[in-house]
């Protein structure tokens, strides 16, 4: 991709708020364009990402920053919806139809929970099994493969409840550290998966000021410019035995061959990442994904984990920001929550959590099971 | 069985039978490519193969009977039913079928019963009521010899 940068990002936290969806993404979004050094008036046109909200909700929320005619979208692919928002704005200011795009991602999972009697179609079969319930079958098919253990999966869990309490915009700020020991005691979701090892329900939002990148040296010449160096977007190739009936937890081919074409793109590969963020919503997608994305051989996964090589001052850091387990996982926001925490630790903002000169980092997103969204960010 | 006497009505159409004597499995409503052999499950009217992308398909039944390939256990009671059965939680798994296709669906029993690779049979589980009916899903129970 060429000549695409990340201006600014905001982000309004994750939690169990009450703020209506017009309030936090027009605080992210503000956030976002005072980051960039911009105006709303300087932007040429946005991309929406929401899962739950009504029709239109989208261009409701941008009357917020002020009506100046400019084209407004709708993206949705569930949980990717914000990565693949963030897609679009980068592939148009590449194709040079805008020099600055704003792209938001707000969403409130408590009230479709609250607006759902159960949380789902009554009418749908799939829809009568708990999602974790799906994810957790990878879970056992690893330990029967693998011979993977709960505890590998607690650690994982630890490690991004921990990182997550390093991040002020993390819904779970845990006060105290967390260990294998509290991860494994907490209640049984669906085994071998405890509801520390399971990302919590929430409402947030973020945004992300997407634009040319000769733009981020003149707006802000004092910090580094962070380039989105690649993107890819993939549906499933079918294959035998693959599911059509409920989300499909696996689809290990996608991943593979999304990041093999954004490492392609960048002309980089998984050696050369300082940070990873990844769909984390149960702990076990994590693990898989160290394997899929290259960052470990098929097989090494739980060594690695036994190791320490994914913790923060790890060999490379994986949720630096906590991840979908303990930042959250709102919906629309998330993938550019993800953004959000990659700029940050690429112009060596991000803290507490600040990963020692970092200078590449990916962020993967898989949407519904059946697709997968990834970015590679590269600092200047 | 107590519902025998109950008409059973599918929680959704088209996925499964539903047979007049209670006492046989259901079969799952499944669709074969006559052009590549490929069957699929649920029904679809288009090949999914990449290669093959035939519109001449036909519609076949599968099952009863498959293979465990992963399963778990949910400690929460299942969406949309008001069985008590499924107040404590229910399993659920991923089952191979010899033609091909791989379910997800719920299982009959608790975590202990299950291991990969045991054989799997189709039964009907009755969800709720409505009206005079029973509403019924499939589900997956470990047959016993395959322990």
């Amino acid at each position: 991709m060429k000549d695409v940068a990340v201006l600014g990002v905001g982000m309004y936290r994750f939690g169990m708020g009450d703020a209506p969806n017009a309030v936090m993404a027009r605080e992210a979004g503000m956030m976002a364009l005072r980051d960039a050094g911009l105006s709303f008036r300087d932007v040429n046109a946005a991309y929406v990402g929401h899962i739950f909200a009504s029709v239109m909700t989208g261009v409701r929320v941008m009357k917020e920053f002020g009506l100046t005619g400019i084209p407004v979208q709708r993206i949705e692919n569930a949980s990717a919806t914000g990565s693949a928002a963030f897609r679009e704005a980068c592939l148009q200011v590449a194709a040079g139809h805008y020099d600055v795009v704003m792209v938001l991602g707000f969403d409130k999972m408590t009230t479709m929970i609250q607006q759902s009697t159960q949380g789902t179609a009554p009418e749908n079969m799939e829809d009568s099994i708990l999602p974790a319930g799906f994810f957790a079958l990878w879970a056992t098919r690893r330990m029967h493969e693998r011979g993977m253990k709960a505890e590998h999966l607690a650690k994982i869990a630890a490690k991004n409840w921990n990182n997550g309490a390093l991040n002020p915009m993390a819904q779970r700020q845990s006060t105290e550290p967390t260990t294998v020991e509290r991860v494994m005691k907490s209640r049984m979701v669906a085994w071998p998966l405890t509801t520390m090892m399971s990302c919590p329900m929430g409402d947030g939002a973020a945004c992300a000021i997407v634009g040319r990148a000769d733009l981020a040296k003149k707006l802000r010449p004092e910090r580094p410019v962070v380039r989105v160096v690649a993107s890819d977007l993939q549906s499933e190739k079918y294959v035998p035995g693959h599911i059509f009936m409920g989300p499909v937890v696996g689809a290990p081919q996608m991943t593979i061959d999304t990041s093999q074409k954004v490492y392609n793109e960048a002309g980089v590969g998984p050696q050369d990442l300082d940070l990873v963020q990844v769909h984390d919503a149960f702990v076990i997608e994590e693990l898989e994904y160290y394997e899929l994305l290259g960052l470990c051989k098929p097989g090494e996964a739980e060594a690695c984990i036994e190791r320490g090589d994914f913790e923060l001052h790890g060999r490379v850091p994986v949720s630096t920001d906590g991840g979908l387990i303990a930042r959250g996982h709102p919906g629309g926001p998330t993938g550019l929550a993800q953004i959000w925490e990659t700029t940050l630790q690429l112009r060596g903002e991000a803290g507490k959590r600040q990963v020692k000169d970092a200078r590449i980092g990916l962020c993967h997103m898989m949407g519904g099971g059946s697709v997968c969204v990834i970015h590679i960010l590269q600092r200047e | 069985m107590t519902s025998a006497t109950r008409p059973r009505v599918p929680i959704k159409p088209g996925y499964f039978t539903v047979p007049d004597d209670p006492s046989q499995p259901p079969k799952l409503l499944a669709t074969k490519c006559n052009a590549c052999g490929e069957h699929y499950f649920p029904r679809r009217a288009i090949c999914a193969r990449a290669a093959c992308l035939s519109e001449d398909v036909t519609d076949v039944e599968i099952g009863p009977r498959g293979t465990l390939y992963s399963y778990t256990f949910v400690h929460m009671p299942l969406f949309g039913s008001s069985n008590l059965e499924h107040m404590d939680g229910y399993g659920v798994g991923q089952v191979d079928f010899p033609e091909g296709p791989r379910v997800q669906l719920p299982l009959a029993g608790k975590k202990d019963d299950f291991h990969i690779g045991q054989t799997l049979e189709a039964e009907l589980d009755k969800m709720r009521e409505d009206g005079n009916s029973d509403v019924v899903i499939v589900r997956f129970r470990p047959v016993e010899s395959s322990k």
